[in-house]
């Protein structure tokens, strides 16, 4: 994990991970300094850090063409706290575009995988992507009013 | 943190994150669990996509002998999760409100 920018003067926090899962730990502390800096709603936690892990792991999972870290930005956003992902060196990827799961598969009979970025289009108030340069960005908020 | 073994009368004690990070070391302690399971989740923090996942292999290697996953002691906002992704309509569940 790679700082690379703190404004404990407070409303924003960025810092740069190494395109493996033993960061998610790193991720969720700065994730935790963040609320903890922001005095934000500790109830938000859960569906933020699903969301950010999600996320993450899709980026590091399907980008396989670049070894470039994924930068991870929070911000406060009107009593809620807004979060961007950016990853460098990709192909366009919209997750917020992709298919949900068919649900009319039981369960059991499903494969596992697929069902992160649904959960994660199903529980953030609101998403956005954007692509250039073959860079990747995707931002979501909660809790924002 | 994360942590999965056996508790009292045989039941898997899950606590701390299931994510996507601990997934293949839950996955390796589950597979390895015969029989019918019983999770207690009253220390599951969280669950990701990933420990859906585990879950959902889990119960499938065991239904193809005739058992599954009963999860009890479920918190709300893993039972949210649960809502979520369809599990609840899958899986036995009891939630730790009763």
């Amino acid at each position: 994990m790679l700082v690379i920018g703190l404004n404990y003067g407070g409303r924003s926090m960025e810092k740069k991970f190494k395109r493996s899962f033993a960061e998610i730990r790193n991720i969720v502390s700065m994730t935790a300094d963040f609320f903890a800096q922001e005095s934000l709603d500790s109830s938000l936690r859960n569906t933020v850090d699903l969301a950010t892990e999600e996320l993450f792991v899709n980026m590091v999972t399907y980008n396989t063409e670049t070894e470039t870290d994924i930068l991870i930005e929070m911000q406060r956003a009107n009593g809620g706290i807004e979060v961007s992902l950016t990853d460098y060196g990709v192909d366009r990827f919209d997750p917020t575009k992709v298919t949900s799961p068919d649900m009319g598969v039981p369960l059991n009979e499903r494969e596992p995988g697929g069902m992160g970025l649904y959960l994660v289009l199903k529980m953030v108030d609101s998403i956005h992507y954007e692509y250039r340069d073959r860079t990747s960005k995707i931002t979501f908020r909660q809790g924002a009013a | 943190m994360f942590e999965i073994d056996f508790g009292e009368d045989g039941v898997i004690v899950v606590v701390g994150r299931l994510d996507a990070a601990e997934a293949d070391r839950a996955q390796a302690f589950l597979d390895e669990a015969p029989g019918a399971c019983v999770l207690d989740l009253e220390k599951l923090e969280y669950i990701s996509s990933a420990g859906l996942g585990v879950l959902l292999k889990t119960h499938k290697r065991l239904g193809a002998t005739g058992s599954g996953l009963k999860m009890i002691k479920v918190s709300s906002h893993i039972n949210d999760i649960f809502k979520y992704s369809g599990f609840d309509r899958l899986f036995e569940i009891e939630t730790a409100d009763g």
